[in-house]
């Protein structure tokens, strides 16, 4: 057990004593690339709907439609003026962990914070050094349309107080390293339960049924629940299919995968080791499955 | 009088026939239509589904990958009969945009069918980096079509 923990560490590069020893490593653009990937690309940083495959990477400007209002992401491209590319480590932790911006105002929580505040330094460090490594590009950022208490930044406070609790993923020392990496790519960079987990009517993400579906995702998506009830959830998927999944698009009876999820695999997690897929197929089948029935919200009417 | 008048209630008699009895046919008739396009898409399904079962789960059946990609591009062939009839209401996931846009249905058929010849080619030639490199690209011939002609999960019809 005590082995499996210590090896589970490595792997993950996380926590206590193993964070001493990575943070004195330079960061990697290498690795940083790597965890870009796992993050699903980023996507939503790009405007794929609006500009098509030209739009400028990661320069922002996607609309992203929630039930609290329209909000543009943000330029992620080191440009100093419209980008990040003042930004210290500090700033970036900051903003990744917390949900603040260097002026320490509040981000609004259509930005996963609360997912990859679970995300060890060293991982983040070296997704920054990526991020600086690629060519700047000039794109203001855009005011959000957010309906009220969410157009005033300072109302996100609150929210917060309320939804957001800095995470830090912590390995269980009972399950296999293939487990443990599982869960944190799922629980931190892939953010799959910001999508997945239907929200609260303050718009935290709903903790009794995560990863259960959400029928109000991202750009009004309905993503599916993905926990592993046979009925509602992908219980009869077998871990080669779910890995397969998150390398092709391509589902168990043959369809093929539509919208956000198409775009976080064609641009993510089809370009992560496939020892990752595995693992993170090993770990969501190993969650207790939650019986919950996906309907488009407007169903019925 | 009394024959032209039975003549007028006769004529207004086939009117209420025609209108009262003729639209739920009409709706009937479509549906006819759906049920047979949703089955053409259910076989493309079905070979892509088993294509993926032999490639994930390295069955040794490069032969039969083959087989499944001529079956594919026969698909493809089906595709402008099934959808040749203009409906996008009632239990299907067809957009308007099929019948809009038809030069661009035309050409996402084509990039179907000329995926399915690759991969066929790559399966014949028993070749595993350029069948992967084939079946990615025929993926992506479904995305190409289903982004901009089919509705998405949360207005689909299996949703509602
Ligand atoms: C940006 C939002 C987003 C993120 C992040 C995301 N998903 Fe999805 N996912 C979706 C949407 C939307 C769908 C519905 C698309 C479809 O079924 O064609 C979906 C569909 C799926 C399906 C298909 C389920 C079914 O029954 O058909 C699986 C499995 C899945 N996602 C797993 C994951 C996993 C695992 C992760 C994290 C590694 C993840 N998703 C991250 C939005 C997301
Ligand atoms: C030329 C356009 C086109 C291409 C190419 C295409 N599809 Fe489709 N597909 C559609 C449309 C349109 C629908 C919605 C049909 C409806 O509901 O009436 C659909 C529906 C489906 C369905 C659901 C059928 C149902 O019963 O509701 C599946 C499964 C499917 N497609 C699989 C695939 C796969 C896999 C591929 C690639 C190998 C593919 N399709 C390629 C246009 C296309």
């Amino acid at each position: 057990m005590a082995r499996a923990f210590g090896a589970a560490l490595a792997w993950l590069g996380l926590a206590g004593a193993a964070t001493a020893q990575t943070a004195t490593l330079p960061a990697s653009i290498g690795r940083g690339e790597a965890v870009l990937r796992a993050a699903g690309g980023c996507t939503c940083h790009t405007n794929y709907p609006g500009e098509g495959d030209d739009a400028p990477e990661l320069a922002g400007g996607r609309g992203l439609e929630t039930p609290f209002g329209t909000f543009y992401s943000t330029n992620i491209t080191p440009h100093r003026k419209t980008g990040i590319g003042t930004w210290s480590d500090a700033d970036f932790l900051r903003a990744m962990t917390e949900g603040r911006a260097p002026d320490r105002s509040h981000y609004f929580p259509v930005f996963p914070y609360p997912a990859f505040s679970n995300m060890t330094r060293r991982d983040l460090l070296d997704l920054k050094a990526y991020l600086f490594s690629l060519t700047p590009v000039e794109r203001e950022n855009l005011p959000p349309d957010a309906l009220p208490p969410f157009r005033l930044r300072a109302a996100v406070a609150g929210w917060k107080l309320l939804n957001f609790r800095p995470g830090s993923f912590e390995a269980d020392a009972a399950q296999s390293p293939a487990w443990n990496r599982g869960a944190y790519l799922v629980n931190g960079p892939a953010h799959c339960g910001e999508c997945h987990t239907p929200r609260t009517l303050s718009g935290g993400l709903d903790r009794s049924r995560w990863l259960a579906g959400s029928a109000e995702g991202p750009e009004g998506e309905l993503a599916a629940n993905i926990t592993p009830d046979r009925r509602t959830g992908i219980g009869e998927w077998s871990a080669t299919d779910l890995a397969w999944y998150l390398e092709t698009g391509i589902k168990p009876d043959g369809d093929d995968t539509q919208g956000l999820m198409a775009e976080v695999i064609e641009h993510g997690y089809a370009h992560v080791d496939a020892a990752d897929r595995r693992a993170i197929a090993e770990y969501l089948l190993s969650l207790p499955p939650i019986e919950h029935e996906m309907k488009a919200p407007d169903a019925g009417k | 009088m009394a024959p032209m008048r039975s003549a007028l209630s006769m004529s207004a008699l086939t009117f209420v026939l025609v209108l009262g009895g003729g639209a739920p046919a009409l709706a009937a008739e479509d549906a006819v239509h759906i049920k047979y396009r949703q089955k053409v898409m259910t076989g493309v399904g079905a070979d892509m589904g088993a294509i993926s079962d032999i490639l994930k789960n390295g069955l040794p059946y490069t032969a039969a990958i083959a087989l499944h990609a001529d079956r594919l591009g026969d698909s493809a062939a089906l595709i402008p009969t099934a959808f040749s009839k203009n409906v996008s209401t009632g239990a299907t996931d067809a957009k308007p945009e099929i019948w809009q846009k038809a030069d661009e249905f035309e050409r996402a058929i084509q990039a179907l069918e000329d995926a399915a010849d690759d991969l066929e080619e790559a399966a014949d030639d028993e070749e595993p980096a350029a069948i992967a490199k084939a079946f990615k690209t025929l993926g992506k011939a479904c995305g190409g079509c289903h982004d901009t002609f089919r509705k998405p999960k949360e207005e689909s019809y299996k949703n509602q």
